[in-house]
């Protein structure tokens, strides 16, 4: 009984900071339709200033509180919503997503950089562990009774300012129709930031309560995962119901100390299945929750892509494979596996461009189905032992098959709900591999085989191997990843360009009217996640053998959303778009942060700046992320449209083949270093566009003249007549004058 | 006085008792409507009528809280959208659904792209395409982006995407706002030409001209309730449809 007891207590605590956290997520979700992915790592931040406050400076708690709580929450949140948030009213989905994503990512690195994660960061309870009270021999903290009364206050107060205040109920109308209520004298971006400020504060209140009565060491990723574990409970109110949302807190808060308390403790499979309830739970709510109706895609999205043709996929190709391989050239052993490692994440980054580029619809666990393809191929595709042994073709495909059928069985629940949905569901999957699989260590029976899926938490992974082809060769490696780039870009080319293509791009339009064509909505977005799940799968499998040795973190989590949001800010409609953002992902962010981190050490003057500089750059590129609202086509957009416009430029093109020529001799013969030689290049790729355009200028005007000024500041010729009639849609004037 | 359908009509869309309901409101309230094969029948109301709310449910994208949809007599209501289009249903929308990232042509052949999919239908692909876009008139803006072209166009645009599907009920949106006189004239000469190959064509529009010139029967909405139906001579003169509606515009179009 007293167990029964101890247990509910501590389930009733533990519900009681998931709803806090879940409610401010709920509430921001309302009020500006914007799913903040970030909504833990503001929790983190604001958690790592708390500690910062008290354990750093010393200063008292209730001072570092009325600090945090009072003035750092509501200050992110504001800021948050004037920065960012304010500006991804009328994006698609997608946006939105990444934007958050893109904020959860900036805020954990920045956290890493201002407080190491070498150094070990610990919270008390309130009042200390000691302070506790003891009622029929259960013990209460102190703690936990703050906990518990904070949940019920905010649950209650959230309520009562929803249904009956003014403020309230504007607040439930700003996500429906801003104008509507613009129209009756309110202003729906006041209250959108007053509840951002507010979700915000909520975020930092939950992760000062949670990480005390979680063992107390404080982990930049590890609290940003377990304030999402609240997700789960804002899915129990689906997104709009506090009393809903409270109720589902304690469910998963009781559930999750159950488990610990009534489940054999031998082994990790209890840990890991607490730790991965809150994610099994979201997923369940996810199949039972009702279908959502079809509506008109009110929003115009602004991602504008080029369609590439096959046979320009293919002469690209061509080009690719031509440039790695005379840029391995330049390489040392060990930098050509880097490269080879990027070339593989490069090809999980494809899985993303046909799936969210293409059909526009997220994946956040793409490494995820790289993980389940690579633990396949382990179990059914490696050969031999030790130094010989390799991975066969035929483990290879099966593990991309598995990966595939996975895919399909996570996203059919998802399938036909909102794309918001489906990211939830992804995300939730990789969650729970994460901590049921890739920590899965102990030896299963089944079927009378005895296997381990994990054996001491990480595996070996050979290369592959097939006929004369063996990967053990890093040059080999790097082409063979380099060319199965090449002909799955290739291959989505000839896809995006088929009727398969056509649909996908209707499905991400309008899926209301592509429905109204007779297409089985459902259906095509299997197919595709299919599709895109097997590529990830086929990716993994190399990144992991390319990797050699994986465990669990080649795999998380944050690694996949990283990848994505990389992937999004390169271009996620484009192939090249993949091929950057998973070099970047891949080994980008690594090269350069070790290379300052290189720098750093040999100048020991410097060491700060380049440190800092490392850091930054990590920074830097989830700033970009949170940039994406601005300019949702991607970098590689503005490079290949600058591109197009100076194909005239000759002169130019000539000038630029020939620097880049001396430049690969001076290289290859060892004049400049080859990073030298890449940055180089990469800046000259870059520039060249300006100086194109700098060339055409030169002379002659380029820009059409602006319509309005026609007759105006413009003689009125024939042509722009003609122009002005296109424009408007007139048919066109007949010789002498009469319309047709 | 004449039956408002004539009997040797089929009928072959009808509602029955449709009422849908928004919270606390009733969008639409106990209304049943009919169209018939080779006719363009005529939806008119007021702003906020529920004109648009009755396509989405004959379409299947809104769900009735009761009521029924019928199709060739059989109860179609409980039917997905896709499905529905299957049976030959097919529509345009109020606020343009075009396929953004799509040139005309390709909003106009993914609609047999679809179709081919489904394995019902073996056609020549390019050819129909081609020949859907001539019919409408969009041949000479094939190619550009339908995100440039202009508003009336590409209302065109949508009922070519349509067509595609060759369907047997087609239902308009206010196709013709945002039209040029000219667009206009051309698109009522096509829609009768679509019901002379035995469509049933059903019209939501504000351009009272136009739809008492193509339509033989008209059904009237005001506040979600049918209001009356009949041909336009009979809705001319309706005194409850000139009480809600129709009075001062009559007058300034004699």
């Amino acid at each position: 009984m007293t167990t029964f007891l101890t247990y509910t207590i501590l389930g009733l605590v533990l519900g009681s900071v998931y709803s806090i956290a879940a409610s401010g997520l709920v509430l921001t979700y309302n009020t500006s339709g914007i799913f903040n992915f970030a909504h833990g790592a503001q929790a983190m931040f604001g958690t790592f200033l708390y500690w910062h406050f008290t354990e750093r400076w010393g200063w008292p708690v209730w001072l570092a509180l009325i600090i945090v709580i009072g003035l750092v929450g509501p200050a992110m949140g504001a800021a948050l919503h004037t920065a960012i948030m304010r500006g991804l009213r009328g994006t698609a989905d997608v946006t939105k997503i990444i934007v958050t994503v893109a904020v959860l990512l900036g805020t954990v690195y920045l956290a890493q950089w201002v407080w190491s994660p070498d150094e070990a960061h610990t919270v008390d309870m309130f009042f200390g562990a000691g302070a506790k009270i003891t009622v029929g021999g259960v013990v209460i903290r102190y703690h936990e009774i703050v906990c518990l009364v904070a949940a019920v206050a905010i649950a209650a107060g959230l309520r009562v300012l929803f249904t009956r205040s003014r403020v309230g109920v504007v607040m439930r109308g700003s996500v429906d129709d801003p104008d509507l209520l613009r129209l009756n004298g309110h202003d729906p971006e006041r209250t959108a930031m007053l509840s951002w400020a507010l979700g915000s504060t909520l975020a930092v209140l939950a992760g000062v309560l949670i990480v005390p009565i979680s063992g107390g060491g404080l982990d930049a990723n590890m609290l940003t995962l377990l304030v999402i574990d609240a997700f789960a409970a804002a899915m129990f109110g689906r997104l709009r119901s506090i009393p809903r949302t409270f109720a589902g807190a304690m469910v998963l808060g009781l559930a999750a100390n159950y488990v610990l308390a009534y489940l054999p403790s031998a082994g990790t499979f209890t840990g890991n299945l607490r730790v991965s309830l809150p994610m099994i739970l979201l997923f369940v709510v996810l199949v039972v929750l009702p279908q959502d109706r079809l509506r008109g895609a009110a929003i115009r999205t602004r991602e504008r892509y080029r369609v590439p043709t096959v046979r320009a996929a293919a002469v690209w190709g061509a080009v690719l494979i031509a440039v790695v391989y005379l840029y391995s050239l330049l390489l040392s052993d060990g930098a050509v596996g880097t490269f080879a490692l990027g070339m593989t994440f490069a090809i999980i980054a494809l899985s993303l461009t046909v799936l969210t580029g293409y059909a526009g619809e997220l994946n956040l666990a793409p490494l995820a189905f790289g993980a389940v393809a690579t633990v396949v191929a382990f179990h059914a595709g490696v050969q031999g032992t030790g130094l010989a042994s390799y991975m066969s073709i035929q483990g290879l495909l099966l593990g991309v098959a598995v990966a595939a059928l996975v895919g399909g069985l996570v996203a059919l629940p998802a399938l036909r709900l909102r794309g918001l949905y489906l990211a939830l569901a992804t995300m939730a999957f990789g969650e729970f591999l994460s901590n049921m699989v890739l920590r899965d260590s102990a030896e299963h029976e089944l079927f009378g085989f005895t296997f381990a899926l994990f054996p001491d938490g990480s595996l070996v992974v050979p290369p592959l191997k097939v006929g004369p082809l063996d990967l053990r060769d890093g040059t080999a490696f790097l082409m063979t990843a380099t060319v199965l780039f090449a002909l799955i870009a290739v291959g989505l080319a000839a896809l995006r360009g088929s009727g398969y293509g056509r649909r996908l791009a209707a499905m991400k339009d309008s899926p209301a009217a592509t429905a109204m064509l007779g297409q089985n909505l459902v259906r095509l977005k299997l197919s595709v996640f299919m599709i895109s799940a097997a590529i990830a799968g086929l990716g993994g499998v190399l990144m992991s053998s390319a990797t050699g040795t994986v465990a669990e973190e080649n795999f998380s989590f944050i690694g996949s959303l990283s990848l994505l949001m990389l992937v999004v800010v390169a271009g996620i409609g484009y192939i090249s778009g993949a091929l950057f953002g998973g070099l970047m992902a891949g080994v980008g962010a690594t090269v350069l942060v070790a290379t300052f981190g290189d720098l750093a050490l040999e100048n020991e003057g410097m060491a700060t700046v380049y440190d800092a500089l490392g850091h930054l750059v990590l920074v830097g590129t989830a700033l970009v992320g949170m940039g994406v609202g601005r300019n949702p086509s991607g970098f590689v957009h503005d490079v290949i449209e600058g591109y197009r416009s100076m194909r005239r430029a000759r002169p130019v093109l000539y000038g630029a083949g020939a620097f880049g020529a001396v430049l690969y001799v001076l290289a290859l013969t060892g004049v400049i270093g080859t990073w030298t030689f890449a940055l180089i290049a990469l800046c000259a790729v870059m520039l060249l566009p300006v100086f194109g355009r700098m060339y055409l200028d030169e002379g002659r005007r380029d820009r059409p003249t602006p319509l309005e000024l026609i007759g105006v500041d413009e003689p009125y010729t024939d042509e722009l007549r003609a122009r002005l009639d296109r424009e408007l849609g007139l048919p066109a004037l007949e010789k002498g004058g009469a319309r047709a | 006085m004449p039956e408002n359908n004539l009997p040797e009509d089929k009928i072959l869309l009808e509602t029955r008792g449709i009422t849908v309901r928004f919270g606390g409101n009733t969008a639409v309230d106990n209304v049943g409507v009919t169209m018939a094969e080779g006719q363009i029948t005529g939806l008119i109301g007021p702003n906020g009528a529920g004109k648009t709310t009755m396509f989405n449910t004959i379409t299947g994208l809104q769900k009735p809280a009761s009521g029924q949809v019928l199709l060739d007599g059989n109860d179609i209501t409980g039917l997905s959208p896709a499905k529905r289009a299957r049976r030959g249903m097919a529509r345009t929308f109020q606020r343009l659904e075009l396929f953004l990232s799509l040139s005309v042509r390709d909003n106009v052949r993914v609609a047999g792209d679809i179709l081919r999919s489904t394995g019902r239908k073996r056609f020549d692909l390019n050819a129909e395409t081609e020949k859907v876009l001539e019919r409408t008139g969009l041949t000479d803006i094939a190619d550009r982006d339908v995100s440039d072209i202009p508003i009336g166009r590409a209302r065109v645009v949508e009922v070519a995407r349509a067509l595609m599907t060759s369907p047997r009920v087609l239902l308009l949106d206010e196709p013709a706002s945002g039209q040029t006189e000219s667009e206009t004239e051309a698109f009522a000469e096509m829609l009768t030409g679509l019901a002379g190959e035995g469509l049933a064509i059903c019209l939501v529009e504000h351009d009272l001209p136009l739809v008492m010139k193509l339509c033989s029967t008209i059904h009237v909405l005001d506040y979600g309730a049918l209001i009356a139906s009949g041909t336009p001579p009979e809705i001319r003169e309706s005194p409850e449809v000139i009480a809600a509606y129709i009075g001062t515009e009559e007058a300034s179009h004699g």
